[in-house]
């Protein structure tokens, strides 16, 4: 690769950035695959947690030179074949490395988490391993310039998602649940990958620049428009668990713990980034743009509505996440690409807090069902502030992270489309109505048994905790200071009351409605039936069963009858016949010479006639 | 140089079944590790003598044998040949390497072993359309009696049905060529492109017709196939290996050397159709996948899907389809030499390949973690996933031909989709859950076996399978190697239709 001089070696060697995250995983193979057994799996932990902690640093070094020296761009060729040209591509501008230090950080302060969290466990190893296999690919994806790269790695993710989903594969709920992230994903990966080689063939480069630049100047016919489109938001939907692909996300809670907070706040976030990257090329279909927006409303919505519904402590707030990411789908579509960001950013934040804190309750008490937790606020003061903080960071109430962004997109929206900003601030209303009536459930109520014996966590989880915490409080402060959009607080007072009062309402409605047991499954018809509906994600599940999973089977089971029945059932009477002709042959055989030449010689006749008849 | 890539294995072979006094065993497979890993190390020496940027044939010999009959031994290598070359001598190898012990006739085995490897070599040099056809020939007896002799319980019905579809297949590769010499009235077997000045358009289609069927039978394509999944599961593993990963692409090299680069008008005619079969071909093969409970017949019509690939790209003939094409060839090779080979180690260990009875075999202490490992790699590869050979072959097929068929071009990426779906289903049914080994009966709880302590794989096993998943993910990772020595070969042709469009509209000069 060409060094030039003029830039500073931080920079010049960005392209190690993704690279510390995969060698972790290449350094923790020893250990992860038992060829070391002696001292235990800690070590792998420990190269990776370094390998996070220089990537952490050399982020921020890059920060540091880039504010300086500006915006930088590494490129780096890969392969060549006639007129194909993929390369690799850095994009060292100030968001994509904002979004890096988030991945990485989170990273980081995930791991240590880990190694609290996942103290006893034999494959400590592997699971490091695969963080940070996950890692490296999540630090390439957000830094990636070209979309051939982020293709490549957003595969990679969804390989890694895979692995981690299924990290305790010996249990039945976690293969059904790892073989669904899979796949989900990978319908939406193939998807993408038509639009990428259709972008490929058509444009040539696979820079975001030059394809920007080739679909602000080539017309295409509205079908290939809207086709490439659709094809192109696929992926991203799948990745950001967004209806109707949003189930592996609820499923994939049943993975560990420190990888459903990854997965949560930054894997979601790099789909969302790789849909920010794409979405100068959306504006050509007019079609992809509407169904982003119905895809993103449906999504806030019913994640949101889902999500109250749950009994599970992590599901109630996965399905939040896709509710989350509903409205980042939204701002997208409407065009607001630093206001994505910024709820990315906020979102990211919290919701890894919350997730922490959620970790902690289910290692101290073993228990994830919410009908079985109670009265945990006096004894586990940490982790209790820690969802306290988060809660608070997720929703439009306090000036916390995420308040300016509820602010921002219905300032944005109120203008442009109503009703949009009607979702937005029943999405905010709803999401505080779980998060308190979560809080009521397990750290409020009674102690039930579970919960009577419940120690703080140790100080290996307790401390990403509390920094995390603090990083979430201070939120509104950083995001003053980078402030791509010119004033966060550039909303009037006007759609400050709305978001206060949206959040508020949500937040009496939780403190008022009965969590009991008996209503938790209502006796009265109509209510248990939407309890129901929610509680199931709309049957989302059965509905793919019974569609496209039994159509998939359908085929393949016709396929395989037509394939025994007829192909290789013709093969096998030809064959029988033959035999069949052969066996009565034989008996009209006298078994005398002169039959035989008689035979020969009518044969030899016979082909020289045809072959002067064939000349002649 | 090329003529000594025949020469080694054939020694190697009559040196085996000549020697006197009784055989070890252990000491011919030794011999015939030694022989491979010669012959590995003169492909090797032929790669760093060739010149990749020359498109044409390189490091040419030429001896007049039966010049009467237009018999010549011709030998020449360029990057279409190269890279399977050097595939051939490292599955070859590998399935030397693999081989377990044999109990009886180790002398013909390793024998018949390496004659195939040497007959391979030599249909991949052959710069002559008989002496291909007598390569072609020679490499089917030897696979005949590997199966039938030393293959499962059925093994001779599959052994039978391969011949008998294989004969077919060269039966009418060899009336191709003949009628070729019979309508043009010539006894020139060279490999010139037969045009249109030369010979009507209907011979041609004739002609081509019959080579597409031939080499459709020996890919196989839907509906020849049929052979395939028997073959396979009745074949010992090192057998599976050679004949995935090595034989299979004597067709597609047939496809491309002798239906593309002999009868560009005709293939540019035929070439909608061509891609339509492809994408039959591979749903086809990809949904029959789906349905199998035998992992052996799983893999083996994965190949079915995979192969399909080859003729999208052929039909597109675009320079990138046709790297990609090369490249598929490569990796399919690799993948599915990979997947038999851990499908093998299961089938050993556990004594069953059914994925109805086999559960949670990644269990660490008592179950098979790395062959796990590996296998998870492996289907990941197969299905596409990047940073494996999979993925580049397929992107580089699909964007080579997306403008030229774009239907078929989606419906191949559908069954691309599909692969993930049933290799999900495999790594999923037989390695992910509980550990047991439950067979269907009326009273699972006595017949299961749940107390199963699978023993270690052998390192005999393991290195040639970590080679293998090596060789996977390096060329996933810098496929910059394997195209420096295929592009020129490929684009040049690619760009011959347009070429002889331009030299019968007046020359190029």
């Amino acid at each position: 690769m060409p060094l030039q001089d003029a830039l500073p070696l931080p920079i010049q060697l960005a392209w190690l950035i993704p690279l510390y995250g995969f060698s972790g995983m290449v350094l923790s193979l020893p250990w992860a695959s038992g060829w070391i057994k002696r001292h235990g799996p800690r070590p792998a932990a420990y190269l990776n947690l370094l390998m996070t902690l220089l990537a952490v640093v050399h982020g921020s070094l890059v920060i540091r030179e880039v504010l300086s020296f500006g915006p930088q761009h590494l490129d780096i060729p890969w392969f060549h074949a006639a007129d194909l040209d993929l390369r690799i591509g850095f994009d060292l501008s100030l968001t994509n490395l904002a979004a890096l230090e988030l991945v990485t950080f989170t990273s980081l302060i995930g791991q240590v988490f880990a190694l609290g969290y996942l103290d006893k466990e034999w494959s400590l190893a592997r699971f490091f391993a695969l963080v940070g296999f996950f890692e490296g690919a999540m630090a390439g994806v957000v830094l990636s310039s070209n979309l051939f790269m982020s293709y490549f790695l957003l595969e990679m993710l969804t390989l890694s998602t895979y692995l981690l989903v299924g990290f305790w594969y010996a249990q039945p709920l976690v293969v059904t649940a790892a073989r669904d992230a899979f796949l989900t994903k990978r319908v939406g990966d193939v998807l993408l990958l038509m639009g990428v080689v259709a972008l490929s063939a058509w444009a040539g480069s696979m820079e975001f620049d030059d394809l920007y630049a080739w679909a602000a100047q080539t017309p295409l016919s509205p079908l290939a428009a809207s086709l490439l489109g659709l094809g192109l938001i696929a992926g991203p939907m799948g990745k950001c668990a967004q209806f109707p692909m949003h189930l592996w996300l609820d499923e994939a809670m049943e993975g560990p713990n420190p990888a459903s907070i990854l997965r949560n706040s930054v894997v979601v976030t790099c789909g969302a980034v790789v849909l920010l990257k794409l979405m100068p090329l959306l504006r050509m279909s007019p079609l992809a743009t509407t169904v982003l927006l119905a895809v993103g409303t449906i999504s806030a919505l019913g994640g949101a509505l889902v999500a109250i519904a749950q009994v599970d402590l992590k599901r109630a707030f996965s399905y939040s996440t896709t509710s989350y990411l509903g409205l980042v789908f939204i701002a997208i579509a409407s065009e607001q690409p630093f206001l994505a960001l910024l709820l990315l950013f906020t979102h990211g934040l919290a919701k890894a807090l919350l997730f922490m804190s959620v970790g902690s309750v289910i290692a101290t008490t073993n228990c994830q069902d919410l009908t079985e937790l109670g009265g945990l606020g006096r004894r586990m003061p940490a982790t209790t502030t820690a969802f306290l903080v988060a809660g608070a960071g997720l929703t439009g109430i306090l000036p916390l992270g995420c308040f300016w962004g509820y602010g921002l997109l219905v300032q944005t929206l109120i203008r442009q489309a109503p009703w949009l900003a009607a979702v937005v601030l029943l999405t905010n209303g709803l999401t505080a109505l779980n998060l308190v009536r979560v809080f009521r459930q397990v750290f409020l109520d009674v102690a039930h048994p579970k919960t009577r014996r419940a120690p703080e966590v140790n100080w290996l989880m307790a401390l990403p905790m509390v920094t995390l915490s603090v990083l979430v409080l201070l939120t509104p402060l950083v995001i003053n200071r980078i402030d791509p959009l010119g004033g966060i607080a550039d909303f009037s007072q006007l759609t400050t009351v709305l978001v206060v009062a949206s959040g508020s309402i949500g937040l009496v409605a939780g403190c008022l409605i009965r969590l009991d047991r008996f209503w938790s499954r209502s006796v009265i018809m109509p209510l248990r039936a939407v309890q129901d509906l929610l509680a199931y994600d709309f049957y989302t599940d059965r509905i793919y069963r019974a569609t496209i999973v039994a159509f998939v089977a359908g085929l393949a089971s016709i396929t395989n009858s037509v394939d025994r029945v007829l192909v290789n059932g013709l093969v096998n009477r030809i064959g029988s016949a033959s035999m069949a002709s052969a066996e009565s042959l034989k008996l009209g055989v006298s078994g005398q010479l002169q039959t035989y030449v008689l035979t020969v010689i009518l044969a030899i006749v016979l082909l020289l006639g045809s072959l002067s008849w064939f000349h002649g | 140089m090329l003529s000594t890539l025949l020469l080694i294995p054939f020694i190697g072979a009559f040196a085996l079944l000549f020697w006197p006094g009784q055989p070890v065993p252990g000491r011919m497979r030794v011999v015939t590790i030694l022989v491979l890993a010669l012959q590995l190390a003169w492909s090797l020496r032929v790669l760093l003598a060739f010149d990749p940027s020359d498109g044409g044939m390189q490091l040419q010999e030429s001896f007049a044998w039966v010049s009467s009959i237009g018999l010549d031994y011709r030998l020449g290598i360029d990057g279409l040949s190269l890279p399977l070359v050097l595939i051939n001598a490292a599955l070859t190898l590998v399935s030397a390497v693999c081989t377990r012990d044999i109990s009886q006739r180790p002398r013909i085995y390793f024998a018949l072993l390496l004659l195939i490897s040497g007959a391979v070599n030599g249909a991949f040099l052959a710069e002559n359309l008989l002496l291909f056809f007598l390569f072609y020939e020679l490499e089917l007896v030897p696979l005949w009696l590997l199966i039938s002799i030393w293959g499962g319980t059925e093994r001779a019905y599959a052994a039978t049905k391969f011949l008998i579809f294989t004969a077919v297949s060269g039966v009418l590769i060899l009336g191709a060529f003949l009628g070729l010499a019979l309508f043009t009235g010539t006894v020139d077997f060279s490999l010139t492109p037969v045009l249109s000045e030369r010979l009507a358009m209907g011979s041609q289609l004739l002609l081509l017709g019959a080579l597409l069927i031939g080499f459709g039978i020996k890919i196989p394509l839907v509906p020849f196939h049929t052979w395939l999944p028997d073959a396979h599961t009745q074949a010992s593993t090192p057998v599976s290996v050679l004949l995935a990963g090595v034989l299979l692409k004597l067709g597609t090299y047939g496809l491309l050397r002798f239906c593309l680069g002999m009868f560009p008008e005709a293939w540019a005619l035929l070439a909608p159709w061509l891609a339509g079969w492809a994408a039959v071909s591979v749903l086809y093969g990809s949904l029959a996948a789906i349905a199998q409970r035998d992992m052996k017949r799983m893999v083996a019509y994965s190949s079915v899907g995979h192969m399909g690939y080859i003729l999208l790209a052929a039909a597109a003939a675009t320079p990138v389809s046709l790297l990609g094409a090369v490249f598929q060839m490569v990796s399919h090779g690799l993948i599915s030499a990979l997947l038999f080979l851990l499908v093998g180690i299961v089938y050993r260990k556990t004594g069953t390949r059914d994925l109805e009875v086999l559960r949670g075999l990644l269990n660490p202490e008592r179950g098979l973690p790395f062959t796990g490992t590996l296998m998870i790699l492996g289907v990941m590869a197969s299905a596409g996933l990047p940073g494996m050979a999979g993925f580049i072959s397929e992107f580089l097929v699909f964007r080579g031909s997306l403008e030229a068929f774009p239907l078929a071009t989606l419906l191949c990426m559908v069954g691309s989709g599909l692969t993930a779906v049933y290799f999900l289903l495999l790594v999923n049914r037989a390695f992910f859950g509980r550990m047991a080994i439950t067979p269907p009966s009326a009273d699972p709880v006595a017949d299961a076996r749940l107390d199963i302590r699978l023993a270690a794989v052998a390192p005999r096993e393991t290195i040639p399978a970590m080679a293998l998943a090596i060789g996977v993910v390096a060329i996933g990772l810098i496929p910059g190697w394997l195209g420096r020595i295929s592009e020129t070969a490929s684009t040049a042709m690619a760009l011959l239709p347009a070429l002889l469009a331009s030299l019968q509209n007046g020359g190029v000069g």
